[in-house]
C-alpha cells in the first residue's frame, strides 16, 4: 500500500470524524487519531456508523464498498479504528 | 429577496379534528387562526398515495409524481437476494425524481425546507437552505445545508439541536402501547420540538426572505396515533374519566400552540405571500388488529423462523420487519406500514419463490385467499379493497412495491407478528391513517371562503412551482387547482406548462444502492436492536 495515500486516507478519515463529532460533548482523553475507536472511544451508535460511511463516500465522491470492512464472516464488527476505516478506504481507491 | 410562498406542512392533519378546533362556538376556537384561513382562503381534502404513510407521500408532495415514479415506498426498504431478504433504510438519494426544492434552485429561486422527511443527504445543486426532518440530532450538522447553517441556528436564542431533531428511542413509541403517563410524556414532548422548527422557520424567514419558505411540523401526526381518544371530536361526549379531560387539555395545548406558530409565521412571511397548507395523510380511528402474516401463514405461504430464546431473538420478535424462513415463503408482508403483500419469484433455477409462470396464478389465488378474511360476525370483508401494484403504482419504480396494496375495513396497518388470533378487537380505539388529508389556501389571489372537489396529494407541488411563477413541468402528475385561485390571479398569470424535470440531483457515489450500502445498513440496523 502506498503510505502517502494510506496517510492522507488518514487525515481525512480522521477530519471527517472531527467534524462529525463536534458537537457531541465527548470528554476525549487524548486526540482523535487513528488508534481512535469509533464505539469505545467516540459512543458511535449503528447510525452514527452509516452517516460516516455516507460522509466519506461524499468526500471521495465514489462507493467505496464498506460491506467489506463492516462484515467480517458473516457477522459484524464490534468496533473499528480510524486507522482500519482509513486502510480500507486506501483499499478502495486502488 | 422577497417571499412569494410560504408553505406549512402538517403530518397526518384531517379535517375531522380542525373542523371541530375552528368551530366558532362556545368559548371560541382552538385554533383561531386557521379559522380566519378557512374562512378568507380555499380549502380541500387531500387525497394522499395509494398507502397513505409518512415516505411515499411527502415525497409525491414533494416531487408532484406517484410513489410508482418516485420509487420511495416505505421507511424501510427490502430487496428479495436469493435465498435473504435485505432490509434497508429509504434516503433522499432513492427519490427518483426531481424535487421542488430542485426545480426552484436550477431555475434561480431560493428555497428554506425544514423538517421534511427524505431530505437528507441534501442535494447538491440546492440554492438556499436545508435542515432534514427524520435525522438524529447528531447528523444534523452534516445533513444540513449550506455548510454554515447549523452554526447559524446554534446562535438562534434556545436553540436545542436534541430537542428539535428526530430521536429514535422516542419515535418507536408511536406505534406502542403505552402507560398513561408515557403517553402524557409523549404528548409533551411534541411541544418543544415544534417550538424549536418554529424559531428557525421564523429565523430563515427574517433573514434571508426565500421566495419559497416551507416548514413540516410533524407533532400532529405523532400526538394523532397515540392520542386520537383526546381528540377525535366523536369521543368527548359521554362519562368522561379526568386522565382523558387533562389529555384533551394537553392535546388542544399543542393544537393552540400549533395556530400560534402558524399565525407569527404568515404574519413574518408579510401580506403579499401566499399560503398553502397541506398534510400527507388523514387520520382515523383504528378498532382492530390484523395480523396478516399469521394469516398467510394458516393459508401456507410463509413459514416462521424459529426465534431464538435471547435477548436478541427477543428483539427481533418485536422489529417492525419480517423474519421469515425464506426458503419456504412465497408470499408475505414486509412492514406494517406497507400495508402490502409481495410475492416471492425464483429468478434462478434453484432459487426458493414461485417460478415466474406461476406468478399470476399464484396471486389470484392469494387475493381470493385475502377476500375470504371475514369477520365471522358481520360476514364483513376484513381488506376491503386489494390492489394491484400495476394499477395504483404505475411507473419505472413500480417493481419495488408490493405486489398488492391492501386496504383494511377500519383503514388500520397490518401488524407483521407471529401471534393469533388474526383479527383482534383492540382494547382501545388508536389513531391511524385515512386517505384523506387537507389541502389550505391563503392569501392575495386566493378565493375567498371557497371549498373546493378533492385533490391529489401531487397537485401540491404543481400548485406552489405556480404560486412562485414557476412553470409546471409536463411530466407532473400533479395539476394546478385553478378554482383555489381568483379569477384575476388566473387572467394575470395564467397557469403555464413548461419542459419536463431533469431529473433527481445526482449524488454520484450514491446513485444507486449497492450490496456494499446495503450491508451498512443492515449493521446499522443490527446496532439499533432491530437485527438479531
Amino acid at each position: 500500500m502506498d503510505r502517502f495515500t494510506q496517510d492522507t486516507a488518514e487525515k481525512t478519515v480522521c477530519a471527517i470524524v472531527e467534524d462529525l463529532v463536534q458537537d457531541w460533548g465527548l470528554d476525549l482523553a487524548v486526540p482523535i487519531g487513528p488508534t481512535t475507536l469509533l464505539v469505545a472511544d467516540l459512543d458511535f451508535a449503528s447510525v452514527d456508523i452509516i452517516q460516516l460511511c455516507v460522509a466519506l463516500e461524499q468526500s471521495y465522491e465514489r462507493k467505496l464498498g464498506f460491506h467489506d470492512l463492516l462484515m467480517k464472516d458473516g457477522s459484524y464488527v464490534g468496533d473499528l479504528s480510524l486507522a482500519q476505516v482509513a486502510a480500507h478506504v486506501e483499499s478502495r481507491l486502488q | 429577496m422577497t417571499v412569494r410562498t410560504l408553505f406549512i406542512g402538517m403530518d397526518g392533519a384531517t379535517f375531522t379534528v380542525l373542523n371541530d378546533l375552528t368551530a366558532r362556538t362556545g368559548e371560541g376556537p382552538v385554533m383561531p387562526f386557521l379559522a380566519k384561513i378557512f374562512e378568507e382562503g380555499t380549502r380541500a381534502k387531500l387525497r394522499s398515495t395509494p398507502n397513505p404513510l409518512t415516505p411515499p407521500a411527502w415525497v409525491s408532495l414533494m416531487t408532484g409524481r406517484g410513489p410508482g415514479h418516485h420509487g420511495v415506498f416505505d421507511f424501510i426498504r427490502a430487496e428479495e437476494r436469493a435465498e435473504d431478504v435485505f432490509f434497508t433504510l429509504y434516503d433522499s438519494r432513492d427519490c427518483r425524481v426531481e424535487t421542488i426544492w430542485s426545480i426552484a434552485s436550477r431555475q434561480g429561486l431560493k428555497v428554506a425546507a425544514l423538517n421534511f422527511p427524505f431530505t437528507a443527504p441534501p442535494p447538491k445543486d440546492l440554492n438556499g437552505f436545508m435542515v432534514p426532518g427524520f435525522i438524529p440530532w447528531r447528523h444534523l450538522r452534516r445533513n444540513s445545508a449550506p455548510h454554515d447553517l447549523y452554526d447559524r441556528l446554534k446562535a438562534i436564542p434556545d436553540f436545542d439541536a436534541k430537542e428539535l431533531a428526530w430521536d429514535f428511542e422516542q419515535e418507536k413509541q408511536a406505534m406502542e402501547e403505552l402507560t398513561h403517563e408515557d403517553r402524557e410524556n409523549w404528548v409533551k414532548y411534541h411541544l418543544p420540538r415544534e417550538r424549536q422548527w418554529f424559531r428557525i422557520a421564523d429565523h430563515l424567514l427574517r433573514e434571508e426572505a426565500p421566495e419559497l419558505m416551507a416548514v413540516m411540523f410533524d407533532g400532529v401526526d405523532k400526538l394523532q396515533h397515540q392520542a386520537w381518544l383526546y381528540v377525535d371530536p366523536k369521543q368527548q361526549s359521554g362519562e368522561l374519566s379526568d386522565y382523558h379531560k387533562r389529555m384533551r387539555v394537553l392535546c388542544l395545548d399543542y393544537f393552540r400552540q400549533l395556530d400560534g406558530f402558524i399565525e407569527k409565521l404568515v404574519t413574518a412571511a408579510g401580506p403579499e405571500v401566499q399560503v398553502f397548507l397541506a398534510s400527507d395523510h388523514g387520520f382515523t380511528a383504528t378498532t382492530e388488529v390484523v395480523r396478516i402474516n399469521a394469516y398467510l401463514h394458516e393459508k401456507g405461504y410463509l413459514k416462521w423462523k424459529e426465534v431464538p430464546d435471547t435477548e436478541a431473538g427477543r428483539r427481533r420478535e418485536e422489529s417492525m420487519f419480517a423474519f421469515l424462513d425464506w426458503q419456504n415463503t412465497i408470499a408475505y408482508c414486509r412492514t406494517p406500514s406497507s400495508n402490502g403483500i409481495n410475492i416471492r419469484v425464483a429468478r434462478n433455477p434453484g432459487e426458493s419463490g414461485v417460478p415466474p409462470e406461476q406468478y399470476e396464478a399464484v396471486r389470484k389465488r392469494l387475493i381470493r385467499d385475502l377476500e375470504d378474511l371475514k369477520d365471522p360476525k358481520s360476514g364483513e370483508r376484513i381488506i376491503t379493497e386489494i390492489h394491484l401494484r400495476e394499477d395504483v403504482f404505475p411507473g419505472e419504480a413500480m417493481h419495488d412495491a408490493p405486489d398488492l396494496l391492501l386496504v383494511l375495513r377500519d383503514f388500520g396497518f397490518v401488524s407483521i407478528k407471529n401471534k393469533l388470533p388474526v383479527v383482534e378487537p383492540r382494547t382501545e380505539i388508536a389513531g391511524t391513517h385515512h386517505p384523506d388529508g387537507v389541502f389550505l389556501a391563503y392569501g392575495p389571489g386566493i378565493s375567498k371562503g371557497a371549498t373546493i372537489a378533492r385533490r391529489q396529494i401531487t397537485d401540491v407541488c404543481a400548485t406552489l412551482l405556480y404560486s412562485l411563477g414557476l412553470p409546471v413541468p409536463s411530466d407532473f402528475e400533479g395539476k394546478v387547482p385553478q378554482a383555489m385561485f381568483t379569477a384575476e390571479q388566473l387572467e394575470r398569470r395564467p397557469v403555464v406548462i413548461g419542459a419536463t424535470t431533469v431529473g433527481a440531483a445526482k449524488n454520484d457515489e450514491a446513485a444507486g444502492m449497492g450490496q456494499d450500502e446495503k450491508a451498512q445498513i443492515m449493521a446499522q440496523l443490527q446496532l439499533l436492536g432491530y437485527m438479531e
